[in-house]
């Protein structure tokens, strides 16, 4: 966890430069027509050079399985949208390097170099969270916040809802998402990251594993 | 390639400088968007995203989407309707939603006419609607001659279902009356056509629903082609659920479909002739209609556009996204026409503010369900170079030959999911 606040600063810095060199086409209302009044002349076979692109537009492409603004509607997507950008950054990086397992974002995140992974991360973090509408079952949450009350409210406090270091949201989260989550913390036991979350998700059950999907869910 | 060339430039400051003026003296303006009117025709995976898109950027653009139907009937996810996996109401998708949260005049009216030097489309009632900027995501439209007996007529015996709705509701009717033994042939089309992998999910969730209902019979692609998308993954698939239930005949033997007989319900091929129980024949494809009667398609059939913006190469303040344009590596496919959505739509805020368009960043997601807990994939990321849209080297791909069970069954919970959310996007 120490190491993300020592990387703080570098990937400020890649992000301010992204920020300023994209000019933001979402902004673009704000610039008077004049703006774009620069002689540009297109001569013959200058090579084009490959432009900076916008946060925005990497960022909308997400939303075709996170949901616009990556509010997701549903059901294992999970919602993205207003996550810290630190965790945000983290974990597309380790999905670009593959330290990360996944189905297909280690496909998607390799087409991105670091500076706009950071781009994508700093929109999406910026967007607002929408917690998941959907209804819980109530004995399984008194059931998930018994056990949170005694192993998880350290790093996930507020019933979740506080992001601290790289502890994602997962108040309001969608249960299928946090459940799959679960599933694999627990298949992996000890070498789940972090560990001390492995060692005790590892001894729940599924029905336990549940419990704990919808508890957070209920948290909006 | 720069696009803003000294003629772009005078447009689009000739656009700006025009609309106080027009939004006044034309009495058939909808609304009265400060920055300029955008119409987009076609309300399916390209065009409702690029309408909600540009009123998210800017609200000050006046944004009219016209759709022929009320209602949207989507085709990804329609192969799990033939199965019975989903209801057909699962599927479909109405305006109001997008209309009242993002504030777009939809209006429900088909497009006969599009004058470019004018700037208006002609509805079929005789409205006409004026223009700054024009989307047109039509879809496609079949190739019905190049099989000779086919035609729209006699698509309502022998269905494409290539167009969800009626025609999938058809084929799925006639599955359901066809006896215990029978075949059902799928004609897959030749390239490029809407959706590369998708005959190849309909034959498995066909073939699901027979191994479940009617175990004795089986699923024949007769195939244009002699290779296909994901076709290592969707061999495999076959092999494990459906084995010996669905054949695939690549074209060079004997695949090829020349013409139809409703009369005896048979497919003539090149060698042999076909007679089965249910027929399903996907002819060849290109642009939509109202692409072919405005001049923006090309000799292939395809509308040609700048890849960085979507302008038609052919007619000026035209923006042609979705199957019916040529967008360099892109397929044919819904997620797609999400992602040329949205760089059309950045490119036309931009232009509409006399700025210099973005550079364009584009996604491929697309999900096969080949078993109720068997999904497949393939993605990829794309960037402009030397104005051509190609995949980012080293990123994308297919979901590996030799994933674990569980894998496949998160992929296709995320299937469903991708569907929920991709559905969101357009639709609210």
């Amino acid at each position: 966890m120490k190491k993300i606040i020592q990387q703080l600063s570098a990937i400020s810095a890649g992000l301010l430069m992204v920020w300023v060199v994209s000019g933001c086409a979402s902004q673009s209302s704000a610039q008077p027509p004049a703006a774009a009044a620069k002689p540009a002349e297109t001569k013959v076979a200058a090579k084009p050079k490959q432009g900076v692109r916008s946060p925005s537009m990497l960022a909308n492409t997400c939303a075709g399985c996170h949901g616009t603004n990556g509010a997701s509607a549903g059901d294992i997507m999970p919602i993205i949208g207003g996550m810290e950008q630190e965790y945000l950054v983290e974990v597309l990086l380790e999905y670009k390097s593959g330290e990360r397992d996944s189905t297909i974002m280690g496909r998607i995140a390799k087409g991105y170099s670091e500076n706009e992974l950071k781009a994508i991360a700093s929109f999406i973090a910026d967007q607002p969270w929408v917690s998941s509408p959907i209804k819980t079952d109530k004995k399984l949450v008194a059931m998930g916040k018994k056990i949170h009350d005694k192993q998880c409210k350290t790093c996930h406090e507020d019933g979740g809802r506080v992001q601290e270091d790289d502890t994602p949201r997962l108040a309001g989260q969608w249960p299928d998402f946090t459940l799959q989550y679960l599933h694999d913390c627990h298949a992996k036991g000890r070498r789940c990251s972090p560990r001390k979350m492995g060692m005790r998700v590892m001894k729940l059950s599924d029905q336990e594993l549940k419990a704990m999907a919808h508890y957070y869910a209920s948290e909006k | 390639m720069t696009q803003f060339t000294r003629r772009n430039f005078v447009k689009a400051a000739g656009a700006c400088a025009a609309l106080g003026t027009l939004a006044s003296v034309s009495p058939q303006v909808i609304g009265k968007g400060h920055k300029g009117r955008v119409i987009v025709i076609g309300g399916g995976y390209g065009g409702t995203i690029a309408a909600k898109y540009i009123k998210m950027a800017d609200p000050d653009i006046d944004v009219t989407l016209i759709e022929q139907n009320p209602k949207y009937v989507s085709c990804p996810l329609s192969n799990e309707v033939l199965s019975g996996e989903r209801n057909i109401e699962s599927i479909t998708f109405d305006y109001a939603k997008l209309s009242g949260n993002r504030g777009i005049n939809v209006v429900t009216d088909r497009v006969m006419e599009i004058d470019a030097a004018k700037h208006t489309v002609k509805g079929a009632g005789g409205t006409s609607y004026a223009y700054d900027k024009l989307v047109v995501s039509p879809g496609v439209d079949f190739r019905y001659e190049q099989i000779e007996g086919y035609s729209e007529a006699v698509a309502q015996k022998i269905p494409h279902a290539w167009k969800a709705g009626p025609q999938t509701a058809l084929l799925r009717k006639q599955l359901m009356a066809m006896k215990d033994g029978g075949v059902c042939y799928i004609a897959a089309p030749p390239n490029p056509f809407r959706c590369p992998p998708g005959p190849y999910e309909r034959a498995a969730q066909i073939a699901m629903y027979l191994k479940h209902h009617k175990p004795k019979s089986k699923v024949i692609i007769l195939d244009a082609k002699d290779k296909f998308s994901k076709q290592g993954l969707f061999m495999q698939g076959y092999k494990k659920f459906y084995d010996g239930m669905v054949e695939w005949v690549p074209g060079a033997e004997g695949g090829i479909i020349e013409a139809v007989d409703p009369a005896t319900n048979t497919l003539i091929g090149e060698v042999d002739e076909y007679q089965g129980g249910v027929l399903n024949v996907i002819p060849a494809q290109k642009a939509g209609k109202i692409a072919q009667l405005a001049g923006l398609a090309d000799d292939s059939g395809w509308c040609p556009v700048n890849q960085k913006t979507f302008e038609s190469s052919i007619h000026k303040d035209i923006f042609v996204i979705g199957d019916a344009c040529i967008a360099g590596k892109m397929p044919k496919s819904g997620y797609a026409a999400n992602s040329q959505g949205k760089v059309c739509a950045a490119a036309i805020v931009a232009l509409l503010n006399g700025q210099e368009p973005g550079e364009p960043s584009y996604v491929n997601t697309c999900y096969s369900i080949i078993a109720e807990k068997w999904g497949i994939s393939v993605a990829a990321v794309y960037q402009l170079v030397d104005g051509q849209i190609v995949g980012v080297k080293g990123a994308g791909g297919l979901s590996p030959m030799d994933a674990k069970p569980a894998t496949r069954a998160i992929e296709a919970q995320y299937a469903r999911s991708w569907f929920k959310n991709i559905t969101s996007d357009m639709f609210t």
